[in-house]
């Protein structure tokens, strides 16, 4: 097998793990935290995420492509189409990635707005920060490597925080969320995109056939590889349903919250207004 | 139902960028716009539509309750209008006609109108980056052959079914001849109400008579 085949192998597996794990806390004398159905514990986690985040950094946008048939960027339009984002507004995109949603908020805000790409992990800003430079964007973007459950910010600096595909991946969701409305300006808007529970029974049982049949067969036909990608779907039963985020997010003190079902619930986007 | 019209949406997007990143003039033209904002209002069908303009291109959102002070303008129309626009009708005239409305600047509307009616995409530059040079040239001679024969053979096949059906076998009248028919249509009715009016002031003329 060639150098760059064993090196996309591992790349895949290593991708299949990234979506394996939905961590959260249970209560107890050790702290563990999800792994797929697993439980481990979360230093051992937090090394293993910081691992695999350095390692598809740079192949992260031509996976999410392949694994959503590119639905994904539809999902994160409609994010950017609710935010209510104006000239002159400061954002803090949170577990920003590549920085689909920074590029197109940083148009919005034009000149006298800024936006905060911000993620826990280094490659990924670095990759994103180099795409959004790419695209022409400089001025009003800042790269701030932050943890979602502890934001370095003031309290009160933003008008609108989103966070896509990450919350699943926060060790402490409702810390995280805490921490978000606290650096949320009053009358600014918080937005989760995150995988959520199907409305209709015919598309669960579809999405369990395509997640547990389909996926694992391809990660074992491409990458020899099917547990990462059972644990892949596995994460995304474990995160709350959209009834329970949106109770969460009522918990931190976000009022208005709402959510609506994209594709049939197998995500949903929340909206919570700070008052 | 939420997807589709974001998908649609997302598509224009898309095929305007790659249209204008194809078009040699459109960087200096998208410099000039790049930063402004314009919010289009559809009345039928109901539909407000940001357009965005940068370096690169635009973006085409759907703003959710989108306030007006952020856009540096905002133009009201229907589909129809739009159309019209979009085919260049005189902006001046549409406002004039009270189809279109404009709060903010009428010259980003033109700019907007002007960028995409002039879009000239250099396809035989991008035929290139594929083929090579010497093929992509082919190939478009080909094809600017193949449009001016259609055009030409277009033209010539109107012009010779006009000339049979008017003139040969006179299935129709032709437009001239209907106008004149008109006209004289026209006249003699005009004929016929003066003598009418003649006669029923020569009838009043005999009855007065009449009675003396």
């Amino acid at each position: 097998m060639s150098r760059k085949m064993q090196s996309a192998l591992t790349f895949l597996q290593q991708f299949g793990s990234l979506f394996a794990m939905s961590p959260h806390t249970t209560p107890g004398d050790q702290r563990t935290t999800h792994f797929g159905y697993q439980e481990v514990p979360v230093d051992e986690k937090a090394s293993r995420v910081a691992d695999v985040f350095h390692s598809v950094a740079a192949r992260y946008d031509v996976m999410n492509d392949l694994m959503s048939f590119g639905i994904h960027r539809l999902w994160k339009r409609l994010t950017i189409e609710r935010s209510g984002v104006r000239p002159g507004h400061s954002v803090l995109d949170i577990a920003g990635g590549t920085g689909d949603l920074t590029l197109k908020f940083s148009r919005m805000v034009g000149p006298r707005g800024r936006v905060v790409l911000a993620d826990i992990n280094e490659s990924m800003l670095r990759v994103g920060r180099d795409k959004l430079l790419d695209n022409g964007v400089g001025g009003n973007v800042e790269y701030v490597q932050a943890n979602a459950e502890s934001l370095p910010f003031p309290d009160n600096t933003f008008d609108c925080i989103t966070i896509a595909f990450g919350l699943r991946n926060v060790t402490d969701k409702a810390s995280a969320l805490r921490s978000m409305t606290r650096a949320l300006k009053p009358g600014g808007r918080v937005l989760v995109l995150e995988f959520s529970k199907p409305v209709n029974p015919l598309l669960s049982k579809a999405y369990d056939e395509y997640s547990f049949r389909l996926l694992p067969r391809i990660g074992q036909m491409v990458a020899g590889d099917a547990d990462s990608y059972r644990y892949l779907a596995e994460s995304i039963r474990m995160h709350p349903d959209q009834k329970t985020l949106q109770e969460m997010m009522e918990a931190t003190g976000l009022e208005r919250v709402e959510y609506t079902n994209l594709t049939g619930g197998i995500v949903a986007l929340h909206r919570g207004i700070k008052l | 139902m939420t997807l589709p019209p974001t998908l649609l949406l997302a598509g224009i997007e898309r095929t305007l960028n790659a249209l204008l990143a194809r078009d040699p003039a459109a960087p200096s033209r998208l410099a000039r716009l790049s930063g402004n904002r314009l919010l289009l209002r559809l009345e039928r069908p109901e539909l407000s539509l940001a357009i965005h303009f940068h370096p690169a291109g635009l973006d085409l959102l759907r703003p959710e309750a989108p306030t007006e002070d952020a856009f540096d303008a905002v133009v009201e129309l229907d589909a129809e209008t739009l159309g019209e626009l979009l085919g260049g009708k005189s902006i001046e005239r549409l406002m004039f006609q009270g189809k279109l409305s404009v709060r903010g600047s009428v010259q980003l509307l033109e700019a907007t109108r002007d960028l995409l009616l002039d879009l000239d995409p250099d396809w035989e530059g991008e035929l290139a980056r594929w083929l090579g040079d010497v093929p992509a040239h082919g190939l478009a001679e080909g094809l600017r052959r193949a449009t001016r024969w259609g055009r030409r053979a277009h033209g010539e096949m109107r012009s010779d079914i006009a000339e049979y059906v008017f003139e040969e076998a006179k299935l129709i009248p032709g437009k001239h001849q209907f106008e004149n028919l008109r006209d004289h249509l026209t006249e003699l009715e005009m004929t016929t109400d003066r003598l009418e009016a003649r006669l029923a002031r020569l009838r009043r003329q005999l009855e007065r008579e009449a009675e003396l």
